[in-house]
């Protein structure tokens, strides 16, 4: 496995000294984050997030199976996190590394267990039968900041994913293909999202948005907010690093929410253009067997 | 000196035999992307603009490609990784096999004045020796004169920018703005960036250093190559991008 090549004692060095001068080496404000992209897919709940030169893929699919024994109520909901060595050569199959760990931990933390997707609702028959939703994230780029980017992709795959809609008549489970009946979307309650912060300097005095790769190499600390745009917090991860100052920790909470609201707006927007693009319009473009439902 | 004519080549094609140069004295010289198969033919290995020097008698394919491969009197911006006894172990491209910089081969350096040059620092050095299946060899020194010619470790404040292996190679042209249609770095220092003062070391393996006392200013510099690099942009371009550039970070 080819190592991880360390950015050079010059660029450490530069790094630094810049931020001191509230500068970044791509002339962003501190707080301010890359352009971000939201692409959707053919299929119903693939997302495509491009985040400057990181890019992530996640893929939500759906299948029936038996729930687990001591949760007869509620269906299956996972998300599979893969760094693959398209990723960066350093990345190896079935050998995880801190930072995979790391990232579908919090993944898990902020969209599974802050209860974003109803589980209940995945139920079909108790104990029985239920929904297995998984999302797969593919990481395509690595340029920093994996997790915002990966969060945001997981949150855009579920919200856009259809699942095929099923009935129950007299014991019998009936499962529709998408020419039969509309898809249904699933029981979506919140939509959480992930804001990284990096800490520069001694004292992690100097705080800046969306590091990139060079930056997190060189960074002494980071905290991840994951909120929704309600201000609820879901989690805050600070894992080791410099010790930050509590106010300033409250400080960037605040700008996170701000953030949130502007990534929940842009969701909305490119969901709604989805579903415009979708829409064939018209009552007899409906009625057509050979309606794209 | 290159001719301005530039013929699009693709792999395997066949080239057109009054393309090839010829020369009373000098034997005819292929560079990077092209093969020769013997008999007599000469056929491009890669997509790129073919190029003929007519003088040197040699012709070579001008393509952009991803990964350096190093090939003697390259010179190169190097990381260095470790030191062992005799030399240091650099990295010249990632996840690729280290370069080996002998510990005498900088300018006046014998085994107690040597430059003590810690993991991570950086050496503006040439390639002297690069055979397929060995490691590649460093030099920051003109064996024949002694001298540095430039070469040696970096220091002082700077920072390191990645450009495409085409762009380097167009910035290390001797007549840059004429040949390669790059210059944004006579304008940065001139008169549309209001006198920029700083230095560059760019290397071959697509790497471009960037020193100046004011970090503000490596950021510009640095910026403007990179997007001079990632837009293609030409002359006129540039001369706007480097405008932009100046007025918006001041």
């Amino acid at each position: 496995m080819p190592r991880e090549v360390e950015p050079s004692l010059n660029e450490r060095q530069f790094v630094l000294q810049a931020l001191q001068e509230n500068l970044r080496l791509d002339g962003r404000e501190l707080d301010q984050y890359r352009p971000l992209e939201l692409n959707f897919g053919e299929e119903y709940g693939v997302a495509d997030v491009t985040l400057g030169k990181t890019r992530v893929l996640a893929k939500a699919t759906a299948e029936v199976t038996v729930p687990y024994t001591d949760r007869p109520l509620d269906g299956i909901f996972t998300i599979a996190t893969e760094l693959s060595p398209m990723t960066s050569p350093s990345f190896e199959v079935n050998r995880p590394t801190e930072t995979e760990v790391l990232l579908s931990r919090l993944l898990e933390k902020t969209v599974r267990r802050s209860g974003a997707l109803d589980t209940e609702s995945l139920c079909l028959v108790a104990g029985q039968k239920c929904w297995s939703v998984r999302v797969d994230v593919h990481v395509l780029s690595h340029d920093g900041n994996l997790i915002d980017a990966a969060c945001f992709a997981v949150v855009a795959a579920l919200r856009h994913f259809r699942k095929p809609d099923t009935s129950m008549e007299a014991g019998v489970l009936t499962v529709y293909t998408p020419a039969e009946r509309e898809p249904v979307p699933l029981s979506w309650l919140h939509s959480p999202f992930c804001v990284t912060w990096s800490f520069f300097g001694e004292d992690g005095e100097i705080a800046v948005l969306d590091a990139t790769w060079l930056e997190e190499q060189v960074r002494m600390g980071s905290c991840t907010v994951s909120l929704n745009k309600h201000g609820e917090i879901c989690q805050i991860a600070k894992l080791g690093g410099t010790p930050v100052d509590a106010v300033a920790l409250l400080q960037c909470t605040s700008v996170a929410l701000t953030k949130v609201k502007e990534f929940s707006e842009l969701m909305d927007r490119r969901l709604a253009e989805d579903l415009k693009r979708r829409d064939k319009g018209g009552f007899m473009a409906q009625l057509r067997a050979d309606n794209d439902r | 000196m290159a001719t301005n004519e530039r013929l699009f080549v693709l792999p395997g094609e066949t080239i057109d035999p009054s393309l090839i140069p010829t020369h009373k004295k000098h034997p005819l010289r292929l560079g990077p992307g092209l093969r020769h198969i013997p008999p007599s033919d000469i056929v491009p290995t890669v997509a790129g603009q073919l190029i003929t020097n007519p003088l040197k008698n040699s012709m070579w394919v001008e393509y952009n490609s991803h990964r350096y491969i190093p090939s003697q009197g390259d010179i190169i911006l190097a990381q260095i990784l470790r030191s062992t006894t005799d030399f240091y172990l650099c990295s010249i491209a990632p996840y690729s096999a280290p370069a080996t910089l002998p510990h005498l081969a900088f300018e006046s350096a014998t085994k107690k004045t040597r430059p003590q040059l810690a993991p991570g620092s950086l050496v503006y050095a040439r390639v002297s020796l690069a055979n397929r299946h060995m490691d590649p060899e460093l030099e920051c020194v003109n064996p024949s004169t002694g001298k540095a010619d430039g070469l040696g470790p970096i220091t002082g404040n700077g920072c390191v920018f990645d450009v495409s292996l085409g762009f380097a190679r167009r910035l290390l042209m001797a007549r840059s703005r004429e040949d390669g249609g790059v210059g944004v770095l006579e304008m940065l220092g001139g008169e549309e960036g209001g006198g920029l003062a700083f230095e560059t070391a760019a290397g071959r393996n697509g790497k471009v250093w960037v020193g100046s006392e004011s970090p503000r200013t490596v950021v510009i510099v640095g910026r403007a190559l990179q997007e001079t690099d990632k837009g293609g942009l030409g002359i006129e371009e540039q001369r706007r991008l480097v405008k932009r550039l100046v007025k918006e970070m001041r």
